[in-house]
This record gives C-alpha cells, sequence and structure tokens, in this order.
C-alpha cells in the first residue's frame, strides 16, 4: 500500500516565558524576562499508509495536538521531515489542504447563533465542492449520524453530542482523504461516542479515507483503530496494534480484594516476576478479607499504568502495583 | 480587610506582567494629554482667559481628571459574564465577600494604571507645560481624600448597573451609555466651566458634579473653607444613597438568582 | 466568483445571527450611535462657548467627522476580524483558517462582520452627512461625486491596512492590545480635530506614521478650502485616497511576512 505520511525525526521546542513570584520579580520582569524550553513533540518518526485508521494516545501535554498541528500545516517543526499525501504541510498549504479535513473536537468551527446547514453551505462555497457531491454527502452523511432532526435547530441549542457530529459533517463534505480528528469523543455521552465511532469506521472502510485521530478513551481505540501510537513526553513510546499490547501484558494480573470493613483495594503484577502465592500470602496476612476476584488488567489500565511508570514497554514485565 | 489588600496587590502584580502594555500606556496616556492641550490651546485661540478662567487651570482640570478616569478603566463586563456562565455561584462559596473583592480588584488594577501609568506620563507633560500647584498642601491633601470618594461614586455606578445583569440579557448598552454620560456630563472632555449654564444647573443635581470636578475645584482652591465641607458633604451623601441603590439591586439580585438557579 | 458567494453567505449569517437576538442588537447599535455620539456632542458644546477651532465652524467639523464614521461604518463590515485578531489568536480559531484551501486574509476578510458597529456608526455618519454637507457650500458636480467616492474607499483601505497591520505584529508579540489602542484608536480620535491645531509630533504621527489625516482631513480641504491649509503642500488633498491604497499594500506585504512566524510558534 502507499505510504500516505511519513514523519521522520520531527521535533517542536517551544520558548515559554517563566513567571517569578513577588512584588520585586513582577518589577524584574518588566525590563528582563527569563524562559525556559518546553520540548513539545521531541525527535517522533512514523510512517501511515493510506486506508490505515490511527489512534493517537497519550497524556495531557504529551505532543499529541503539536503533531496533528505539524500533520495538518498548521505548525512546521524545528527539525525533521513531515510529508502527507505527497505534499510537505506547511509549504503548500493551500493544495495540500484542499484534500483533508480536520476536526478540532474543542473548538467548533460551527456558526453558534445558526442552524447547521448555513455552516454547511458556507462550506461548500469555501472547499469550492461541485453541487451533486454536496448534496450527496450531505444526505449520507446525516442519515449516518441520525441529523435530520436538528438540522434546522440553532447550534446552540444542541447537545454537545449533536454539535458534535455537526462539527464532524462540516469537515468531511469536501470528501477529503485524509481526516485528522483532535479530540473527537471528548465529553460525549455513550450513544453519541458510539455513533461517531460508527461513522469513523464506515468512512474509512467505504471511503477508503485514511483517518488519524486522538483520544484519551480506550474504547475509542479498540472499536475503531486497527493501529494505536502512544506519546509521552514528546517522544512515541508505542506504535502497533492493540493486540499486541494486550499480548505483551497477559501475564500481568489485578487482584481485587473486598475488605470485611468494606474497602475495597486491587493490586496489579507480573506472574512471571512475583508468583501469586506470596502476593496472596501478604494479603491474607495483613487484611481481614471478604472476597477476592482475579482479573486481566483492562487496557485503559494498563495505559494508565504505562503514563504512570508502573509499567515499562520496552521490557515486557511489572513491577507490583501499591498495595 | 487584610485579604482584600492582598487581592488588590495580586491583581497589581498580575497586570505588570504584561510588558508590552505597560510601556505603551504611559505613551497612550502622554499622547492623549499632549492632544488635548492642543485642542484647548486652539479653542483659547491666544487669548488669556475665557470667563475668568485661565488656559492653565483648563490643563490642570484636564490632567487630573484624565488620571482619575484612567484609573477608574476596568472590565465592567465582568459580572455579566459570572452570570452567564454560572460561575458567580462558586463566589458566593469563597469566605471573601464578593462585592468587596471586586472593589479591591478594581482599585488594584487602578493603582497600577494611576502609578505606571499616568505618574510616567504627568512628569512628561510637566517637561513641557505649567500646571497649577495646588492652593496649599492642606487642600492638596483635602483633594486626595475627595478623590477617593469621587472614585467610590464612579465605581457604584458602574456596580448598579453591572448587577441588572442579574436579569436582562446584556447590559453592554447600558454601560456603554452611562460611559457616554460620565463623559459628557462629568467634565472629562469639555471641562464643566465651560458648558452651558442651563446644562451645568441640571449637572448640580446629579451624582457627575461630585466625581472629578469637586477634587479639581478643591486643588485649585475654588472649594474653600466652608464651600469645601459642603462639596464633601455632597460626595458623601451621594455615596450613601447610590450605595443603598447597589445593595439592594445586589440583594435582590442575588436572591432571584438563588431561588431560580440562575 | 467563488470569493463573491462566500462574502454573500457570510454576510447573511453574520446578519441572520445577529437577528437572533433582535432587542440586543438594537440596543447595542443605539449605544455604539450614542457613544460615538459623545464627540459630536462636546465639540457642539465646545464651539457654543468658542465659534471656532482654529478657523473651522461646526458645520465644517461634523463634516470632517462623519468621513470618519462612513469609513468605519464599511472597515467594520469587511474588517472586524481583524479588528479582533488577537482574541482570535488566542482563542485558538486562527487554526481553523490554516486548515481551509483559501488565502488567509480572503478568508479574515470575508468571514465576520460586525453589524452593530456597522449600523451604529454608519447612521450617525449619514445623519452627520447629511445635516452638514449642504451647509458648507459644496457644489456636486461628476467630479466632486468621484473625488468623494475615491476618498472614502482610499480610507477605508487605510483602515484595513492598519487593522492588518496591528493583526500581523500578534505573531511577534502575545498582547497588542495597547499597540491598537495608540495606533487605531487613539488616532482616530485625534483626527476628529483639524490636524493643524496639533503640534509637529502629532501632526508628523498623523500623516506620515498613522496616515488618518488622509483619510478626513484633507479630503475635507479638497471641498472646504480652509485657510489652515496654507501650511501643506497641496499636492496632498488630489494624493489622499492613493494613500490608502499604498498603506494596504504596505500591510499587505507585511502580513505575509509575518505570518510564517505562526508556522514556528502557534499560540
Amino acid at each position: 500500500m502507499e505510504t500516505m505520511i511519513a514523519v521522520e525525526g520531527a521535533r517542536k521546542y517551544y520558548r515559554v516565558a517563566k513567571r517569578g513570584k513577588g512584588l520585586t520579580a513582577a518589577v524584574g520582569q518588566l525590563f528582563n524576562r527569563k524562559y525556559e524550553i518546553k520540548k513539545a513533540v521531541d525527535d517522533i518518526s512514523f510512517s501511515i499508509k493510506r486506508g490505515e485508521i490511527v489512534g493517537f494516545i497519550g497524556p495531557n501535554g504529551a505532543g499529541k495536538s503539536t503533531t496533528i498541528k505539524m500533520l495538518s500545516g498548521i505548525l512546521y517543526p524545528d527539525a525533521g521531515r513531515v510529508e502527507a499525501d505527497g505534499f510537505i504541510p506547511y509549504k503548500q498549504r493551500k493544495q495540500y489542504v484542499k484534500n483533508i479535513g480536520v476536526v478540532f473536537g474543542q473548538k467548533s468551527q460551527l456558526n453558534w447563533d445558526l442552524p447547521l446547514i448555513e455552516s454547511f453551505e458556507l462550506m461548500k462555497f469555501i472547499y469550492r465542492i461541485p453541487r451533486e457531491q454536496y448534496e450527496k454527502n450531505l444526505r449520507q452523511f446525516c442519515e449516518l449520524l441520525d441529523m435530520e432532526s436538528f438540522l434546522g435547530q440553532p447550534v446552540r441549542q444542541l447537545s454537545l453530542g449533536q454539535r458534535m457530529r455537526g462539527d464532524i459533517v462540516a469537515a468531511l463534505l469536501h470528501s477529503p482523504e485524509l481526516v485528522f480528528l483532535d479530540e473527537p469523543t471528548i465529553g460525549l455521552d455513550v450513544v453519541a461516542k458510539e455513533k461517531i465511532r460508527e461513522f469513523i469506521r464506515y468512512m474509512n472502510k467505504e471511503r477508503n479515507t485514511t483517518i488519524i485521530f486522538t483520544t484519551h478513551d480506550m474504547q475509542d481505540i479498540e472499536k475503531v483503530c486497527n493501529r494505536l501510537i502512544i506519546i509521552d513526553k514528546g517522544k512515541k513510546i508505542y506504535d502497533g496494534s492493540i493486540e499486541e499490547i494486550k499480548d505483551r501484558y497477559t501475564n500481568v494480573k489485578t487482584i481485587e480484594v473486598l475488605l470485611e470493613n468494606g474497602g475495597k483495594e486491587t493490586e496489579t503484577f507480573d506472574v512471571r516476576r512475583t508468583s501469586v502465592n506470596a502476593v496472596l500470602e501478604r494479603i491474607f496476612a495483613e487484611r481481614r478479607v471478604k472476597d477476592i476476584s482475579v482479573c486481566e488488567p483492562e487496557i485503559d489500565e494498563i495505559i494508565r499504568d504505562i503514563y504512570e511508570g508502573r509499567l515499562r514497554l520496552d521490557a515486557p514485565s511489572a513491577e507490583g502495583g501499591a498495595l | 480587610m487584610r485579604a482584600y489588600l492582598e487581592i488588590a496587590v495580586r491583581k497589581f502584580q498580575d497586570k505588570m506582567a504584561y510588558r508590552l502594555d505597560f510601556f505603551m500606556g504611559i505613551v497612550n496616556t502622554a499622547i492623549t494629554i499632549v492632544v488635548y492641550l492642543c485642542i484647548y490651546r486652539a479653542l483659547y485661540a491666544g487669548a488669556s482667559e475665557v470667563d475668568g478662567i485661565t488656559y492653565r487651570m483648563v490643563a490642570t482640570n484636564f490632567v487630573i481628571t484624565l488620571g482619575l478616569s484612567n484609573a477608574f478603566g476596568y472590565n465592567e463586563m465582568f459580572l455579566q459574564d459570572k452570570v452567564h456562565d454560572g460561575s458567580i455561584t462558586n463566589e458566593f462559596l469563597k469566605p471573601v465577600s464578593f462585592t468587596l473583592r471586586l472593589l479591591a480588584e478594581n482599585v488594584g488594577e487602578g493603582a497600577f494604571k494611576l502609578i505606571f501609568h499616568f505618574l510616567p506620563a504627568l512628569l512628561f507633560t510637566l517637561l513641557h507645560t505649567r500646571l497649577c500647584p495646588p492652593k496649599s498642601a492642606l487642600h492638596l491633601l483635602a483633594m486626595l481624600g475627595s478623590v477617593a470618594l469621587g472614585y467610590l461614586i464612579l465605581w457604584l455606578l458602574s456596580f448598579i448597573i453591572q448587577t441588572w445583569s442579574f436579569w436582562l440579557f446584556s447590559v453592554w448598552g447600558i454601560i456603554t451609555i452611562k460611559n457616554v454620560l460620565v463623559s459628557i456630563l462629568a467634565g472629562t472632555l469639555l471641562p464643566m466651566w465651560f458648558m452651558p449654564a442651563a446644562l451645568r444647573r441640571v449637572i448640580a443635581c446629579t451624582p457627575f458634579e461630585s466625581i472629578y470636578f469637586t477634587p479639581v475645584r478643591i486643588y485649585l482652591g475654588e472649594l474653600d473653607g466652608a464651600q469645601l465641607l459642603s462639596g464633601v458633604a455632597v460626595q458623601t451623601a451621594w455615596i450613601a444613597v447610590l450605595g443603598l441603590a447597589a445593595w439592594i439591586f445586589w440583594r435582590r439580585g442575588v436572591k432571584k438568582l438563588v431561588v431560580q438557579g440562575g | 466568483m467563488g470569493e463573491l458567494r462566500i462574502a454573500v453567505q457570510s454576510l447573511k449569517m453574520s446578519v441572520q445571527a445577529r437577528m437572533q437576538y433582535r432587542v440586543d442588537t438594537l440596543v447595542a447599535s443605539i449605544a455604539v450611535f450614542v457613544r460615538e455620539s459623545a464627540n459630536i456632542i462636546v465639540i457642539y458644546l465646545a464651539l457654543l462657548k468658542f465659534d471656532a477651532i482654529n478657523g473651522w465652524n461646526v458645520n465644517e467639523m461634523l463634516f470632517l467627522f462623519s468621513i470618519l464614521f462612513l469609513t468605519y461604518a464599511v472597515v467594520v463590515s469587511l474588517f472586524a476580524d481583524l479588528r479582533d485578531f488577537s482574541r482570535m489568536i488566542r482563542e485558538g480559531r486562527f487554526d481553523r483558517l490554516l486548515v481551509r484551501p483559501r488565502g488567509l486574509l480572503l478568508q479574515l476578510i470575508l468571514n465576520n462582520a460586525d453589524v452593530i458597529a456597522s449600523v451604529g456608526h454608519g447612521t450617525l455618519g449619514i445623519l452627520l452627512f447629511l445635516l452638514s454637507a449642504g451647509r458648507v457650500g459644496i457644489e456636486w458636480n461628476p467630479v466632486t461625486i468621484l473625488y468623494y467616492l475615491c476618498a472614502i474607499i482610499g480610507g477605508v483601505l487605510m483602515q484595513g491596512g492598519i487593522f492588518i497591520i496591528c493583526s500581523a505584529l500578534s505573531f511577534y508579540f502575545v498582547e497588542t492590545g495597547s499597540i491598537r489602542s495608540i495606533f487605531y484608536w487613539d488616532m482616530r480620535r485625534f483626527a476628529g480635530y483639524p490636524i493643524s491645531i496639533y503640534n509637529k509630533l502629532i501632526q508628523t504621527l498623523l500623516m506620515y506614521v498613522v496616515p488618518f489625516a488622509f483619510v478626513n482631513y484633507f479630503p475635507a480641504q479638497f471641498f472646504l478650502r480652509k485657510p489652515d491649509m496654507a501650511g501643506y503642500n497641496e499636492a496632498y488633498i488630489y494624493i489622499a485616497p492613493l494613500v490608502g491604497v499604498f498603506v494596504y499594500l504596505l500591510a499587505y506585504l507585511f502580513w505575509r511576512v509575518s505570518v510564517r512566524r505562526y508556522y514556528s510558534t502557534g499560540n
């Protein structure tokens, strides 16, 4: 398959002004300001093929949004190479963005006071969408996302989930082949999330659209993508399938203990390092246990443990969690 | 009291974080003074005095008035924004009074502008223009007291209108109109002395004369002895009236909010 | 003409959005009208006392002012987003324009119209024009009408250019509010008076730095020929509309150079 996106050694550093404390520091800053360097993206490389769906995850401030911005041509890298759809995004902006769609989950592009259709019409003119294509897409998307009932309402009266669906349609009306979704499910209820996931899968399957999205919700990743990239502190720490990550951690178990006093505690550990016997013995010695269950950790627990440094991805092993 | 002082000081520091605003604020004030002095000079067209008022008195009036109106400029949509986004209810949970906190913040911001925008601009003005000195040290002192009262009158006027945001969709229009009235009727642009006699009689019955003009007249010695005391008494009376109105509106607004839940 | 269709759709959206809040729009438009009238009222009151300012009587002053308001009414229907550009950057809304396949300035100009300010300033401008134009002895013929229209267009371009320059400065500085308030709002306020009353410094600012003098003072002199024109080159009257074009081109170039910085820093 043909390569859609190629990123090699991309780097983006920001300069952030330091603010001191106290009145004298405040006066001093009027004349002499100190800065520190923040490494938003620090030497990241990956490549994505046409027709893939890739999920980006990572804690807040990990560099996901900066990466998306570099890919969509809003920022250029300080060093390294970013290429997408055969273009250098920030250099050939107008050419490149004709064929991409971008949704910023936290920043709507819809007119707040008017029905969705007015914002869609504007997109038609901005992207020079031929009438038949516009009408066909609009009809199809509205049906898939179940939007007919609220098309005529002012956007400010819509629920967050309805608004987000509107934003997604607005960004895809021109049939882009490459789509970036920055947190498209943030703050949504389960039903709205499911609708959006279904739609993303449809766009990928039926239209072979390449889709890259960021999220905090592991369900999004499990249900939608075939590939996962984890970014933390500006570095890529994992790139592969979800199955693989789960496989690596089949040896990790979580023991959940219900105490007699009503308390509940959990412990996560790697069976190859710590024997189940030892853990249970310790628990029984220290606690009065009412009930006990052993389970495999959910994918979000694994991810959380990775962020918090309790699990390391390079070595397939894990330290025991704190009980 | 300490808490409110702390709030005022913090606001003062916040303002200092914006370096460019700081230097431009000085330039802005200095240019405005130069321009208006040019306008008054052109209006005087060489005359040494008009109706017994000298050019230098007019210049002095303008500089003092500008300093005070600068110190008063802050975000008057604050309360409305808090009501609209609902964060006003969080304010009631804090251990400090919301109204006093607002006043403290505004005073902090005003003090910043007076010290860092107005004072340097004033020094610059004194390099090229001679202003009237205060009649005496005592008058200067009395004027400072009167300035504080004038500030309170302005603040209460603004606060009363801000409380209307509990009932109205937007108070922006009313605040704008209030500011127009202040800029004309309090003598910010055209000194009170040159207002048509009929208009001045009307203004005398409103709080507008007490805002800038009373302090200016005390400074110049136009109000002296018993007149000075009555000027300050009128200011105090307006504060009592406006303060009462502000209290009533505030209480009713809060009650409406609590009953209807925003 | 894809651009025209964007413009029509955007304007339609701006107006429709405001019409959702009819009462508020009306009140706010009146408030703008009243606020801007304040300067006029002050001049009127001052000239009751002093008769004239550097030889300009009340009607001539109103004519001078009317040009400022009329041009601004057009400026805010086109350049509203550039006027509020630093807020747009701060809220991250500029990113959105970068991922659309259209020129950035074009999108900014066509996108939003400040309906309220346009109505408020426009009404006042027309009112002042009607009040004063008949009383200052202007003879309307094809030449004067053509000059007047060119002067208005030039004035709009000049002010639009200043907004563009101030917006481009947002790519270098975090807060540009104070620059804007000096180089636009202050200068505009000063331009309400004949520039001949000012000292050399302010005159230089109004003629060569932020050339507001070419928006209303020199065009007004084309019709009024007040004696204070003796202090300036006659040619200024005739090049006045061109100054706007020149400033706009300069602003465009500066924008092109500055916008590159955004790609490296973001917001």
